[in-house]
């Protein structure tokens, strides 16, 4: 399962706390859903890009999960005042964040989100840091999809990939759709 | 035109209305249990079609997730079920009146929604994935809706008793008869 999403979207965080967060501690933990997080910060969100190279940053480090956690637990908290440091040091060691923050501050420029027009966020960049290379590669999967609203996310069972959903889906249903491609 | 000639003109119009609302239902219920890519046709794939469609009635968010989860089996069966009585023309009245009441119902769920702020496929099953907004909105006000009303108005028309002043023919020969 594929999801595109954007860190300071509501429905976003709603999806993560209800469905992702149990199924991740469940069919994700067990092996049976295999689970892939892609970055579509929109360009409507100040601070959704900025999550974003944090979150990128600390999965570099091997704290991705912590991360995605802090930011959707505390998204009401940093998306007023894009402070989104102060959660993401609070959920790690701080020499982990010494780490992660060094990464995340060597893009030197405002942070990049995803375009109306689905052009390249990096197009017109000469010299873009590492971590929005992956950000903007994320969203160009995101724009062949397409993806017209967060979060979207596809599913690919044996090879075949489905139509792609949008929204929150509760996690008893989303659940028992798994388990009926599972006993295909 | 005279009034047979009328009669049969309105008779063709609530066939031709009759099978195009048909048709909607059956493609649309059609599109929803039929397998997804890649699956063959089982009760196993038309399980996963009509869980993969209580996912879009969830999302939603009108309805506890069992409830979502029974009206997105149920739903695709009922709209084969109402294309092929519509089909059939048996008791048009009520069932046009059905078709009617559901498009009132789908529009609704799509207007709530979209005002809401959801970014979600209708799940409509016609046409490719569309999200709710006001070209669902549109296509359902401005064609099905009126394609329904159109097709109950003509069967409640068709199936109307006639009045008693209406029937001046038979008064001259019943007097001549006499």
């Amino acid at each position: 399962m594929e999801v595109f999403t954007d860190y300071q979207c509501p429905s976003c965080r709603s999806l993560f706390e209800q469905t992702l967060r149990p199924m991740i501690a469940d069919y994700v933990a067990s092996g049976k859903v295999y689970l892939m997080h892609h970055d579509f910060p929109l360009s409507g969100h100040m601070y959704s890009g900025q999550a974003a190279r944090w979150a990128n940053a600390a999965a570099r480090v091997g704290e991705f999960p912590a991360v995605e956690a802090a930011l959707y637990d505390n998204q009401g908290a940093w998306e007023t005042d894009g402070n989104i440091a102060k959660y993401i040091s609070a959920a790690m060691s701080a020499v982990d964040f010494k780490r992660v923050e060094t990464l995340a501050m060597s893009c030197d420029y405002p942070a990049i989100t995803s375009r109306l027009d689905g052009s390249d966020p990096l197009a017109q960049m000469a010299h873009p840091c590492a971590l929005d290379r992956y950000i903007a590669q994320d969203i160009q999967m995101g724009y062949h999809i397409p993806v017209q609203a967060t979060p979207t996310y596809v599913i690919t069972h044996n090879g075949q990939r489905l139509p792609a959903g949008s929204g929150v889906v509760s996690w008893p249903i989303l659940k028992q759709f798994f388990d009926s491609l599972l006993s295909q | 035109m005279n009034k047979d000639a009328r009669k049969r003109l309105g008779q063709i119009l609530l066939i031709v209305g009759r099978i195009a609302l048909a048709s909607i239902f059956i493609i649309a219920g059609y599109a929803k249990v039929k397998p997804l890519p890649g699956m063959a046709w089982s009760l196993a794939s038309i399980k996963t079609s009509l869980l993969m469609f209580a996912i879009q009635v969830d999302s939603y968010q009108m309805l506890p997730p069992w409830t979502a989860n029974a009206l997105g089996h149920l739903l695709p069966l009922f709209e084969l079920f109402l294309g092929l009585w519509l089909l059939t023309g048996i008791a048009l009245r009520y069932s046009s009146l059905i078709a009617t009441l559901a498009f009132c119902g789908f529009m609704a769920a799509i207007a709530s929604a979209y005002h809401r702020g959801l970014a979600i496929d209708c799940g409509c099953g016609i046409g490719p994935l569309e999200q709710v907004g006001p070209a669902a909105l549109i296509r359902d006000g401005l064609k099905f809706l009126p394609l329904a009303l159109a097709v109950t108005i003509g069967a409640f028309w068709i199936h109307r008793k006639p009045r008693a002043a209406s029937l001046p023919e038979a008064t001259p020969s019943t007097q001549h008869a006499e």
